[in-house]
């Protein structure tokens, strides 16, 4: 898919090489970051989580940052694949590894499901993901399924609990959101979704399949949540259905892809590990500043950097050019 | 090809960080405490809920913990019976607010960092679930204050113990009894779909079809619910006798304002929290509002005059009304009897290493009385030592009291049914 065909124009091919060699980059630093994580903090949840969130707000990257469909109703997906991992693990038997694999083909069969909400657009497309969610969590936590979700009673995969191997498997699953979205930004198909985003129609126009590559972005970031609830459900190993289907999961791989920067492979991944860090040390060292300095972070972000750390970076960088040029005349 | 060179590069990148994270997650566990010295401070970690949905009932739980460690540390410290001699308390306490995600992560904190003696989960099942795996894979002793769900003990996990109040199935056995004690027939039961609450109204079910009641109404709502007008509506069509609304307080509360506002009246309604956050519902609902009304008597509404460990009830009171006089309530009472089963660990304990804390509450367990009554665990580690009555609001000059109508041997006032109005 990619295309690699810069051979006749040197510049470009170069800035395209360039351009590859920095989102590559984007995905080794925090893997090796995150591989020798445990020898420097050994609060293993907290970075698992970490992970989980890393490839949560690339989940929204490729539905809202290529695609510009943002979906509030993300936490249905992440349940979702919670839901399916555990299932089977506890009823198919699968190795808890496996397990997280199912997850995923639980969050793309709701993703295939919720298909039908591409007939709306912008608030309504991301209010009506919310009401969906909040359906998926409904049925899921009804009595009546009691027989197969256990209803309001929760989970417990405290059987196949492996801090080791979930660490691996969070490891494993972020570096390959990581380098989806490496794969989506640098193909055909990342380009053909910026068009969409930018303008659905003119797209079409063009000759872009915009119900099929739409749906496929939106498919792999099902896919993404639904991994990322399976490894989330394991890693809390008791759970209810509350905690996997909680609306806070949505807003805060949100809030991290955005105060990262949408569209790019480093603004999700340094909005998450700082704003989640942020987050968890405010959180334990002055729980009373809590929400006053989270509140602060978020306030400055959208009056300095409204397009996020790495747009901040690239303006930054832009006026120190244009600086530098007007100096030398 | 160069695309293939890089994404093979990646891949042997990630390939080699998930070997590095393999060994070093593999040489991360935490390893309980033997050692021979004894320690400066005993170092209590907790999790509480200062804002969100738990709030109202975390802080009270936590507010008696702190009046328990402030008596124990007034005279010198709690007594370790592994080093016969009294050592100062100290207390670690994280807000999660009432986030079950931040909870787990702070547990972790507490286990891993603070290297805690002692771990106290946050009030409720909802935010005492992400404890249980991580300290039985740690392999710290968790004192569980108020979380009931059943999943949290099972055979193979000597890590937990529930230090107040029975599994929440177990919880409306009496209002059962009740019932079918005053012949009623048709019952309308709306329960939140969580565990704690979900397992109550499967219990009442169960103990009235025994009976040969089928309930009228039953029916579970997400519990996030806090509109009840047209529930309400759909009871009332029923015609039932007996009205349970099983839920957290702030479904409660919004049901018995409902119900308030709606000038529909029943011959019985019962809910579960007013027992528990009496001065809290009279604030929010008003007197009127819940005179009548049934809930659960818990302990706190008893006079334990006679303990074998910390203050009798008056004592309690007495104490806690003075040191925190927004937490006179059952939450306070059970943060401070998680106090005194801490306590008798330490004492009963022959080293202060996870297991000898669990083996000294077997031992102790049906021996001993404090204010909340009798501490009896099962081998789970759930407990079974206390039993929880029905009560009913009633007037009491221009403001309202709770009395204990149900079963008739822990009886101090006699049930008005059906309520006056229905």
């Amino acid at each position: 898919m990619l295309d690699s065909k810069g051979g006749g124009k040197p510049l470009a091919g170069l800035l395209r090489r360039k351009t590859l060699l920095l989102d590559l980059l984007a995905v080794a630093i925090p893997v090796i970051g995150f591989s020798f994580g445990l020898n420097f903090y050994s609060n293993e949840l907290l970075l698992v989580y970490m992970m989980v969130y890393v490839a949560l707000a690339h989940g929204i990257n490729i539905s809202y940052g290529f695609t510009g469909y943002l979906p509030f109703g993300y936490f249905g997906f992440f349940g979702a694949g919670a839901y399916g991992a555990t299932l089977a693990i506890l009823d198919l038997h699968v190795p808890a590894l496996l397990g997280m694999l199912f997850g995923g083909v639980a969050g793309v069969l709701v993703g295939l499901l919720l298909l039908p909400l591409f007939r709306l657009r912008g608030a309504y497309f991301a209010i009506a993901t919310l009401a969906a969610g909040e359906a998926v969590a409904d049925i899921v936590a009804n009595p009546s399924l009691q027989s197969i979700t256990n209803g309001p009673y929760g989970e417990n995969l405290a059987s196949v609990y492996s801090s080791g191997q979930i660490y691996v498997a969070a490891l494993v699953f972020m570096a390959l959101a990581l380098l989806a979205v490496v794969l989506v930004k640098n193909s055909r198909f990342g380009l053909s979704l910026r068009a969409i985003k930018e303008s659905e129609y003119s797209a079409a126009m063009a000759g872009v399949n915009v119900v099929q590559l739409r749906s496929l972005a939106w498919v792999i970031a099902a896919a993404i949540a639904g991994v990322g609830g399976a490894i989330f459900g394991w890693a809390t190993t008791v759970f209810y259905p509350s905690a996997v289907f909680d609306s806070a999961i949505s807003v805060f791989a949100i809030v991290f892809a955005l105060f990262g920067g949408t569209g790019s492979v480093w603004g999700p991944t340094l909005g998450t590990v700082l704003l989640y860090g942020l987050y968890s040390a405010v959180g334990l060292s002055s729980p009373q500043y809590f929400q006053l300095i989270y509140g602060l972070a978020i306030v400055g972000l959208i009056l300095f950097a409204p397009r996020g750390l790495v747009g901040f970076g690239r303006a930054a960088v832009r006026r120190l050019s244009l600086r530098r040029a007007g100096a030398n005349g | 090809m160069k695309i293939r060179k890089f994404l093979s590069a990646a891949l042997s990148v990630t390939a080699l960080g998930a070997l590095a994270a393999a060994c070093g997650s593999s040489s991360s566990s935490s390893s309980s405490s033997t050692t021979s010295s004894a320690p400066s401070s005993i170092t209590i970690g907790t999790a509480y809920s200062g804002s969100g949905a738990f709030a109202t009932s975390s802080v009270p739980e936590l507010n008696g913990l702190k009046l328990w460690m402030s008596l124990e540390n007034a005279k010198g410290g709690v007594y370790v019976g592994a080093y016969k001699k009294r050592i100062p308390l100290k207390l670690i306490a994280y807000n999660d607010q009432s986030s079950a995600q931040t909870a787990g992560v702070q547990y972790n904190q507490l286990i891993t960092q603070n290297k805690v003696n002692i771990l106290v989960a946050d009030f409720g099942s909802v935010l005492t679930a992400p404890a249980v795996s991580i300290a039985q894979a740690h392999h710290q002793l968790l004192f569980d204050q108020s979380g009931t769900g059943i999943p949290f003990f099972t055979p193979g996990n000597p890590y937990i113990v529930l230090c107040n109040l029975p599994e929440s199935s177990i919880w409306p056995t009496p209002l059962a009894q009740y019932m079918i004690s005053k012949k009623i027939t048709k019952v309308a039961i709306v329960y939140g779909t969580n565990d704690f609450d979900a397992s109550q109204a499967e219990t009442v079910q169960a103990k009235l079809k025994a009976a040969g009641i089928t309930p009228v109404f039953y029916q579970g709502i997400p519990t996030s619910t806090t509109s009840y007008g047209t529930i309400l509506t759909s009871i009332a069509a029923t015609h039932p006798q007996a009205v349970l609304e099983l839920g957290y307080q702030p479904n409660d509360t919004a049901f018995l304002q409902a119900l308030q506002s709606s000038g529909l009246h029943f011959p019985m309604v019962f809910t579960v929290f007013p027992g528990q956050l009496f001065s809290l519902f009279q604030q929010q609902v008003g007197n009127a509002g819940l005179q009548y009304t049934y809930t659960y008597a818990t302990n706190f509404f008893h006079n334990y005059t006679s303990v074998n460990e910390g203050l009798n009830s008056a004592q309690f009171l007495a104490t806690l009304k003075k040191q925190y006089p927004s937490s006179v309530n059952t939450l306070g009472l059970l943060g401070y009897n998680t106090g005194l089963v801490v306590e008798a660990a330490l004492k009963n304990a022959t080293s202060l290493s996870q297991l000898a804390l669990r083996n000294a509450l077997t031992k102790v367990s049906g021996n001993l009385n404090t204010v909340d009554g009798n501490f009896k665990i099962n081998s789970e580690g759930a407990q079974i030592g206390e039993l929880l009555p029905v009560a009913q609001i009633l007037p009491s000059g221009s403001t309202t009291k709770i009395g204990i109508v149900y079963p008739s041997s822990a009886a101090n006032a006699t049930a008005v049914y059906p309520a006056p109005g229905a």
